[in-house]
């Protein structure tokens, strides 16, 4: 049990730092309590530097992936810090400036920093997890936190709204991937999901064993916000303040794509006529899932006029395509032809880019609040000519718009491609087309977004839109849609990265229980491949 | 440059196939390309002086010495000049499947010939055209030289490249260049429709280089020279199989002869070529007289090995009879034009058509020849023709200009002018004569083409008429003369006379022009010489002919009327010119003195409506029009219609498509937390639907 201490001690970082945060949070001195945001980073690159250095294990079904996994839940999560500057306690520091006393039980400050940090917790977590509880665990641990950091985002009623909707949503999701997890270990007699792998490789999934992983995959799917799970995305983005939307667009997701792999890594890529693919129930739910995300996120999105609700749809719309790369698996390994690591390097792009669009939207307001409270931009008219009124932000907008609607050679494209090829070379020819057509749709509501900022005449009201005093926030965007230029020459160590976080576990914990398995199971190969590779 | 030159002179002296080496000729592209990134950027910096002009001179001038420098080094040996790797694909390690296209030069014989008259002459007419174009300092200068500079660069690719992706290349280049240089006027609606013709018409022909270059490398697995002479000295194809009776022997030329008609004006792609001398008249010199249009005749007698795999010689004997043709059908067209510009241009499309029956006979010695001549006196009379039209102020007209060379100031023209007419018409002993012999001379010798030889014989006859017909009416006789219509000087004034163009003053050229046309008059002179070294060769540039791949053995079986052909010619052909010569004397300088019309205008209603026919070019335009065009006009009116209705209609419905989903769709997303559980757990018995039914 010792030696699995060593593989999450970023997590052991992470708890510490809430802890303090919790407590300086309640501060009556100004600067203590505003030391928050200061410690948690710090926390956070601490965890991200000790990710790196994490151990090689065999106890984990993909030992490449926790390093990968946290290292990228680690820096995205210091961008999305600096995003989250000055959203909580707006109002009481407001009054406290104004000469009121500081009263601890009304402040949410501790709350909200450590809740996020408990959320990475969650997330990192679920790259180690080796057990089905601890999965289980490890992603309400990336969840729960969530639901109070919407409710607690703003002080307006539409945030309690949305934070009641996503809960009580959210504990069905989390029934249902439960109730899941229970048939398996009721087919297989354990929750080790190394052991579930192998009890499946000799035995078969049947048809409990199937119906477990069935309704684990649905439940989860709530996280990544795939259909049919995905109804409350536009409700609680558009609830919840604009930092804590992109919050909500990574983090959980993040958590539900890691639990995808592992799940997915469970069943074994061996079920299909040429020994890669998944058994033909889980390998349809999934198809049609990717296909329906795709689709229904990308048209819906097509109406609105709310930016911030058309990013929500568009995550939603992410979401499928990423499930592309699950369908198709790990083919031969080689990076062309690797679903799954086609799929975490999209999570990388998707990260910095769907951040820099969320997070210039967070960077300008306009200051006609009914009680002279700030609020943020979230229509399309909100944000037209700001190339010219805002030169930094508009064209971080654009970048990452073009990002996220796949224009080459941005960072999107990149990601898109490598989904594209995998899904080419392993076979799912109509799924790619309707990627493709998607991609088409999406651009329509991308480029409204670009034209807008770039071309239009700047919106009479947003004379008074101004750029929000939280440096971070900028800091935030710029970063983040610099990246899908910044990142474009280490594309290639990137991907090798993302291949290596799939790779299968060494093969001696199988040779031990099944020999056949092991022979025959395709992952063995990607192992070599990667090695090679190196 | 010269430290840079002779450790390959030790290289020169072992004498092999293709060797590596001369690196220093990569300069002779760098010079033109960098003049014209300078002038490009003399553009944007708003310059307004003559500077373009003196950077393009000075680099032209640059690679001319260079090209000197490498002749001299190279001697007949070829060399492979390594620039940088440019284009290597390879999809496997058997024949066939790399691609190799470096950016290499090929050094040999031809090339050097071809080089030195193309930057020799292009510096000339460089230095010419910074007095001609001087109307335009300022941006439009700038333009012009950057394209100028541009075009020679082009050339430079497409002459010397060591592969056929670069002549390609400069094939298109140079094909860029000469459109933007004859739409240089975009605001007259003529240039630019000449611009336009001449680029698709040349689009036609490049389809036929680009199905040769193709059909190379699926034949023989490579684009570049040296292997690909090596295997045609074999005889053998890439995989090593005889190709004599091949479909590729045969046709691979026949390919590659439709490109060269089309850049080189042969009948049927030779329209373009008139309506090009809407360009500056520097542009008409260089691009559409000397050099460019040359590129054809290079590209075949480049690839004359290919030409002789085919033991039937089909295409040679296409590309013979496609120069027979055009030779007279441009004489007679230009028999009858009145542009002196144009009868100049038709003159060229005739002699190219010389060239190509001189190919097709196999004596590539002498089309090269004609080549070299040509591009000295057809300079000549171009640059002469453009100094009238400077100093008449667009005035082509010859029934409206006489006596041009014994005006004051106007001296020289008329002499250059002079010079250029006699080679043009062939007189005796002039570098016209000579070339233009070897070429007659040999289609009697070579069998079969006797016929072909006498067409050629009355073209010549035919030529030298019209050529001094443009003499005679502008040059000599009495001085009269009515200004273009491009004179704008003296418009406050003229409106009180009756006759606008008394108060208009040529203005004869100045120093730049005139020094040009002196020299160019004296090269034209000189090139004669060059067929008296090396004799036994055919001349000097039969020498450097006779040590390239084009070189070809020219058979000596037919007889001329039972006469040695090569001895008979050389008085047969003074005797046609003297004709040609003398009707035209007759018709058109005799008894102009005296009367209002010229002779040849009195003998007009004589032969009826032919030479109405003739003056508008025998209507192939319209033909082209009616057989080509309008068909495709109507077929395009008709896809256009099919485009905007079915098409669009099917592009719009996939567009409305999506937004009729999302209008279905969105009432799902109504808010209502009970809505959302249940579609989440209908979707929760959708996937347990699934499981048993896959199960």
């Amino acid at each position: 049990m010792i030696e699995k201490l060593a593989l999450i001690q970023p997590e052991i970082v992470l708890f510490i730092t809430t802890c303090v945060v919790m407590v300086i949070g309640l501060s009556r001195t100004y600067s203590v309590r505003k030391a928050c945001a200061t410690v948690s980073g710090v926390g956070i690159a601490i965890a991200g530097v000790l990710a790196i250095f994490t151990p090689q294990t065999d106890s984990a079904l993909l030992p490449g992936l926790i390093p990968y996994a946290k290292t990228l839940v680690a820096g995205v999560g210091l961008l999305l810090l600096l995003l989250l500057s000055g959203v909580i306690d707006r109002d009481l520091e407001l009054r406290v400036t104004r000469g009121e006393a500081f009263e601890p039980a009304r402040a949410n400050r501790g709350e909200f920093y450590s809740f996020f940090l408990f959320s990475l917790t969650g997330v990192m977590l679920c790259a180690t997890a080796d057990d089905l509880i601890w999965l289980f665990l490890a992603l309400e641990l990336a969840s729960l936190p969530t639901y109070v950091m919407v409710a607690i985002s703003t002080p307006r009623l539409r945030s309690q709204e949305a934070a009641v909707k996503y809960f009580f949503l959210g504990a069905f999701g989390a029934a249902t991937f439960l109730y899941g997890f229970a048939l398996i270990y009721g087919a297989t007699g354990t929750t080790y999901l190394s052991e579930i792998r192998d009890i499946i490789g000799t035995d078969g999934l049947g048809a409990i064993g199937t119906a477990g992983f069935a309704l684990a995959l649905l439940g989860i799917a709530f996280k990544i916000a795939a259909v049919p799970m995905h109804f409350y995305t536009p409700d609680v983005y558009e609830g919840a303040a604009t930092p804590v939307a992109a919050y909500l667009a990574f983090a959980p997701k993040a958590a539900g794509f890691l639990a995808f792999l592992l799940l997915t890594s469970t069943i074994g890529w061996t079920w299909g006529a040429n020994g890669d693919a998944l058994p033909d129930a889980i390998r349809v739910i999934l198809w049609i899932m990717a296909a329906l995300t795709m689709t229904i996120g990308n048209v819906l999105a097509l109406l609105q006029t709310s930016v911030k609700r058309m990013l929500a749809y568009s995550s939603v719309a992410h979401s499928g395509y990423m499930l592309v790369g699950i369908v198709v698996g790990p083919g031969d390994g080689s990076f062309w032809q690797n679903g799954l690591s086609a799929m975490l390097f999209y999570l990388l792009c998707y990260g910095f880019m769907n951040m820099g669009a969320f997070a210039v939207l967070a960077c300008v307001e306009r200051m006609t609040g009914p009680d002279g409270e700030p609020i943020e931009l979230e229509t399309l008219d909100d944000i037209r000519g700001l190339c010219h009124t805002h030169p930094v932000m508009g064209w971080s907008m654009v970048l990452s718009a073009l990002s996220l609607l796949g224009l080459p050679p941005l960072l999107g494209f990149m990601g898109k491609l490598l989904l594209v090829t995998a899904g080419l070379s392993g076979g799912e020819y109509l799924l790619v087309v309707v990627l493709l057509l998607n991609s088409a749709v999406a651009a329509f509501y991308y480029l409204r977004i670009v034209a807008g900022a770039m071309f239009e005449a700047p919106d009479a009201r947003a004379g008074d839109g101004v750029l929000t005093t939280h440096r971070g926030r900028m800091i935030a965007a710029v970063a983040s849609a610099a990246s899908v230029v910044v990142l474009l020459p280490f594309v290639g160590p990137l991907v090798r990265a993302s291949q290596r976080a799939v790779a299968l576990q060494p093969t001696t914990a199988i040779v031990t229980m099944s020999e056949e398995v092991s022979d025959a199971s395709p992952l063995v190969r990607v192992d070599d491949d990667v090695t090679q590779d190196r | 440059m010269l430290e840079a030159i002779s450790p390959m002179l030790t290289l020169a002296a072992a004498d092999a196939g293709a060797q590596e080496g001369l690196r220093a000729s990569l300069l002779v592209l760098v010079f033109p390309l960098l003049a014209s990134i300078a002038c490009g950027l003399c553009a944007v910096f708003g310059v307004k002086s003559k500077l373009p002009a003196w950077i393009t001179v000075g680099a032209l001038a640059a690679s001319f010495v260079v090209t000197l420098m490498i002749w001299g080094q190279a001697g007949h040996n070829t060399f492979i000049a390594h620039g940088y790797e440019w284009i290597t694909l390879a999809w496997g390690d058997g024949p066939g499947q790399q691609l190799v296209a470096n950016l290499s030069l090929y050094i040999d014989s031809l090339t050097l010939l071809w080089m030195l008259f193309v930057t020799g002459l292009a510096t000339l007419i460089a230095l010419y055209a910074s007095e001609y174009m001087s109307h335009d300092v300022g941006p439009g200068y700038c333009r012009f030289f950057a394209y100028f500079s541009l075009f020679v660069f082009s050339m430079a690719c497409l002459v010397m490249g060591d592969n056929l992706l670069l002549l390609y290349l400069g094939w298109e280049g140079v094909g860029l260049c000469s459109y933007l240089l004859i739409g240089y006027f975009y605001t007259k609606p003529s240039a630019v429709a000449a611009a336009k013709k001449a680029f698709i018409v040349n689009r036609i022909g490049d389809l036929g280089l680009a199905l040769g270059i193709f059909s190379v490398f699926v034949t023989f697995g490579t684009v570049e020279f040296a292997p690909l002479f090596e295997m045609l000295r074999e005889g053998v194809d890439g995989a090593g199989a005889p190709l004599a009776g091949s479909w590729q022997a045969t046709w691979i030329p026949v390919f590659f002869m439709i490109g060269a008609f089309g850049k080189s004006a042969q009948f049927p792609l030779y329209v373009w070529l008139p309506d090009a001398m809407e360009g500056p008249t520097p542009v008409s010199a260089l691009i559409h007289a000397a050099t460019m249009v040359t590129a054809g005749v290079y590209l075949i007698a480049r690839m004359m090995p290919l030409y002789l795999l085919d033991g039937t010689h089909f295409a040679l004997a296409l590309v013979a009879w496609g120069g027979g043709i055009t030779a007279l059908l441009a004489a007679t067209i230009g028999m009858a034009q009145f542009d002196i510009k144009r009868i100049m241009a038709y003159s060229t499309v005739s002699q190219l058509g010389f060239m190509f029956a001189g190919l097709g006979v196999l004596t590539s010695a002498g089309a090269a020849f004609h080549v070299f001549t040509h591009a000295f006196f057809k300079a000549t009379l171009f640059l002469c023709c453009g100094a009238v039209m400077h100093g008449f102020a667009g005035q082509l007209d010859l029934r409206k200009l006489s006596g041009v060379g014994f005006m004051k100031g106007w001296g020289i023209v008329g002499i250059a002018m002079f010079i250029g007419c006699l080679n043009l018409a062939g007189f005796p002993f002039t570098a016209g004569y000579f070339s233009k012999d070897m070429i007659l001379a040999q289609t009697f010798a070579t069998p079969g083409y006797a016929m072909l030889g006498w067409v050629l014989l009355l073209t010549a006859g035919i030529t030298a008429y019209y050529t001094f017909r443009v003499f005679f009416r502008v040059f000599v006789g009495p001085k009269l003369y009515e200004p273009g219509d491009e004179h704008h000087g003296d418009d406050n004034h003229s409106h009180d006379h009756d006759h606008a163009h008394e108060d208009f003053h040529p203005h004869p050229p100045g120093w730049a022009i005139n020094s040009v046309l002196a020299l160019l008059a004296v090269l034209s002179i000189a090139a004669a010489a060059t067929y008296f070294i090396n004799k036994p060769d055919h001349g000097w540039v039969g020498s450097m002919v006779h040590n390239s791949t084009a070189d070809v053995t020219s058979p000596h079986e037919g007889t001329f009327l039972g006469m040695d052909p090569h001895k008979a010619m050389y008085y047969v052909s003074a005797i046609v010119g003297f004709i040609g010569i003398a009707i035209a004397f007759m018709l058109h300088y005799v008894g102009r003195r005296t009367s209002e019309k010229a002779n040849a205008d009195k003998l007009l209603p004589a032969v009826g409506p032919v030479a109405t026919w003739a003056q508008g070019k025998w209507y192939i335009d319209e033909l082209y029009d009616a057989v080509i065009r309008q068909p495709l006009l109507v077929l395009s009116h008709v896809f256009h219609i099919v485009d905007k209705l079915l098409v669009d209609g099917l592009v719009n419905l996939f567009g409305r498509l999506p937004t009729m989903t999302a209008r279905a769709l969105r009432p799902s997303q109504n808010g209502v937390l009970q809505s959302y559980a249940a579609g989440m757990a209908a979707g929760l018995v959708f996937v347990l639907l699934v499981v048993w039914a896959l199960l």
